[in-house]
């Protein structure tokens, strides 16, 4: 089945995008089917249906409900190998 | 120079694939990746082309009429960063000043200047907005390239100036912000904040708020806030019912699509910021640098979302009060945010403190962005932005109304003496009492480490 994993930033342009690509690459490389719901972290809230993994570029603190990982280390490349993992483990 | 002229004829549309294109493959990137990224950035001038027309050709007609009803004078739509990055893009100065900025990143590193690595290629395009619009006004390449390295020095120190507050307020270690609308935002709250925490009684004033968001609701989501500014234009303007609701569903649906497709640019950047990212981690890894990110990282924090909601009533009133004001704001009411964030760290989360700030932060910048109107409408038609009969002005709150760019503009191009002396002297205190700040609190942090020992 696929998975929906919302990706958020500040305007759902510049930092959003280069995470969801590497999300979409490593999911591909995983052979997990999953499906991104690209938004502003203002937008998180309506977008929560059906939802397996919320990951943002932002530091968010509210609780959603929903598994909450930050996508920073796609946009700095630093801990990417562990944000990954992480996001893998949400996944499986 | 006849071939180059006829590339630039193409278009931005069909221009910037070509430049992506080549760009990527000297970056290493396989053939099939570059030619995707080049149609995917041509693609997104298509679309933004499209959502700007929508924009500015139904709500500039309104705000027009509705300023004749009222006596106001918002005339021009702001287009918002959405409108304006593409712009910048597209324009000579926008591809150039990439590796200009990498370039100026990497002297100055080199020379210990600043400590910013920074990886946020996007974000390039406000140096390059100061430099496109030098450009416009002086006529020469030449004065826009040196205005893009000059921003970007600027800009670099501000990330160094305020990696302070990020460490501290928003707990993000070795991390700057060097950002074109977020940091040179950020100097005029300090002196605010000194102020305002020697004045008796008013410095015991503060309030955070942990439930603003949901008070808000559904009405604090960007097409909701499309929504209703379009309807209420409308309404102003004289409407009748009908045009009303479309004007409203409209605008609704700018907030939604613009950033579908200003994605797909940052997309065909992809394999540029790739390469450039891991050029700089190469050369300049290690804990001594701070990364310098996108403050996307500042606008999950709860005060800051919650400043972001009051700021958008907050701004359009400003907007109105503003003696000279022409600009509608409209395109970045969605991510107002940015403007405010660094203040929010630099009063510790206090929102009355920011309130205070914010209001003369925006009304500088709406001031600001007025006196940057007719440079901004030459940037968007030579972009190839089509303005429906009637609508012949643009502006933009982020870059229009960036003060470095205008003391830029002024000091390349000089039509507003009282003007560049007052935004100057203003702009020159604000950043002397960042750097204060910054000493200040780095003796601090030595203290704690002494101690800690």
């Amino acid at each position: 089945m696929k998975k929906r994993i919302i990706v958020a930033c500040g305007g759902a342009v510049a930092t959003s995008t280069v995470a969801a690509n590497k999300i979409v690459e490593l999911c591909k490389k995983e052979g997990i089917d999953v499906e991104i719901v690209q938004c502003r972290v203002s937008e998180i809230s309506a977008n929560l249906q059906n939802v397996s993994l919320i990951v943002t570029t932002a530091r968010v603190s509210k609780d959603y409900g929903i598994p909450l990982e930050n996508g920073m280390a796609f946009v700095s490349g630093i801990g990417m190998e562990a944000a990954s993992q992480r996001i893998l483990a949400h996944l499986r | 120079m006849e071939f180059i002229n006829y590339i630039l004829a193409l278009g931005p549309s069909v221009m910037l694939p070509l430049v992506i294109f080549i760009f990527a493959i000297v970056l290493g990137q396989k053939p099939g990746r570059a030619f995707r990224s080049g149609v995917m950035i041509g693609i997104g001038f298509i679309g933004i082309g499209l959502v700007i027309g929508l924009m500015l050709n139904n709500l500039g007609p309104a705000a027009k009429l509705m300023a004749e009803r009222f006596g106001v004078q918002l005339t021009v739509v702001d287009v918002g960063w959405p409108g304006s990055s593409p712009m910048t893009w597209a324009s000579q100065v926008g591809g150039l000043s990439i590796p200009i900025a990498i370039a100026v990143n990497i002297v100055m590193l080199a020379l210990g200047l600043t400590k910013v690595v920074n990886v946020d290629i996007w974000n390039i395009w406000h140096m390059a907005f100061t430099g496109a619009l030098l450009h416009i006004a002086t006529g020469s390449l030449t004065i826009g390239l040196v205005g893009v390295a000059i921003h970007a020095a600027i800009v670099f120190k501000l990330g160094d100036w305020f990696a302070p507050v990020i460490e501290k307020y928003f707990d993000l270690k070795g991390i700057a912000i060097p950002h074109g609308s977020s940091a040179y935002c950020g100097p005029i709250a300090v002196p605010i904040e000194w102020l305002l925490a020697r004045i008796p009684g008013v410095r015991d004033i503060s309030f955070t708020s942990e439930t603003i968001e949901e008070k808000f609701g559904v009405i604090g989501e960007p097409m909701i806030i499309g929504l209703i500014l379009g309807a209420v234009i409308g309404a102003l303007a004289g409407y009748e019912a009908k045009l009303v609701l479309q004007l409203g569903m409209q605008m609704g649906a700018v907030m939604v699509l613009m950033p579908k497709v200003v994605k797909c640019i940052m997309e065909g950047l992809l394999p540029v910021a790739d390469s450039a990212r891991v050029l700089l981690e190469k050369k300049f890894a290690g804990k001594k640098f701070y990364v310098g990110l996108d403050p996307a990282l500042l606008l999950g924090d709860t005060q800051v979302v919650a400043i972001s909601l009051l700021f958008v009533p907050l701004t359009l009133i400003i907007a109105a009060i503003v003696p000279g004001n022409k600009v509608l704001p409209f395109g970045d009411l969605a991510t107002i945010g940015f403007f405010v964030a660094m203040a929010v760290g630099i009063h510790h989360g206090n929102l009355f403190r920011t309130l205070v700030s914010g209001c003369v932060i925006m009304a500088g910048t709406l001031w600001i962005s007025t006196q940057t109107i007719g440079f901004h409408t030459i940037l968007a038609q030579q972009a190839g932005t089509k303005l429906a009969e009637g609508v012949t002005q643009v502006a933009s709150l982020d870059q229009g109304g960036s003060p470095i760019t205008y003391i830029m503009l002024q000091l390349f191009h000089m039509d507003n003496l009282i003007g560049l002396l007052v935004i100057g002297g203003i702009y020159l205190i604000s950043i002397i009492a960042t750097i204060q700040y910054s000493r200040g609190e780095s003796k601090v942090d030595e203290k704690e480490k002494i101690v800690a020992q």
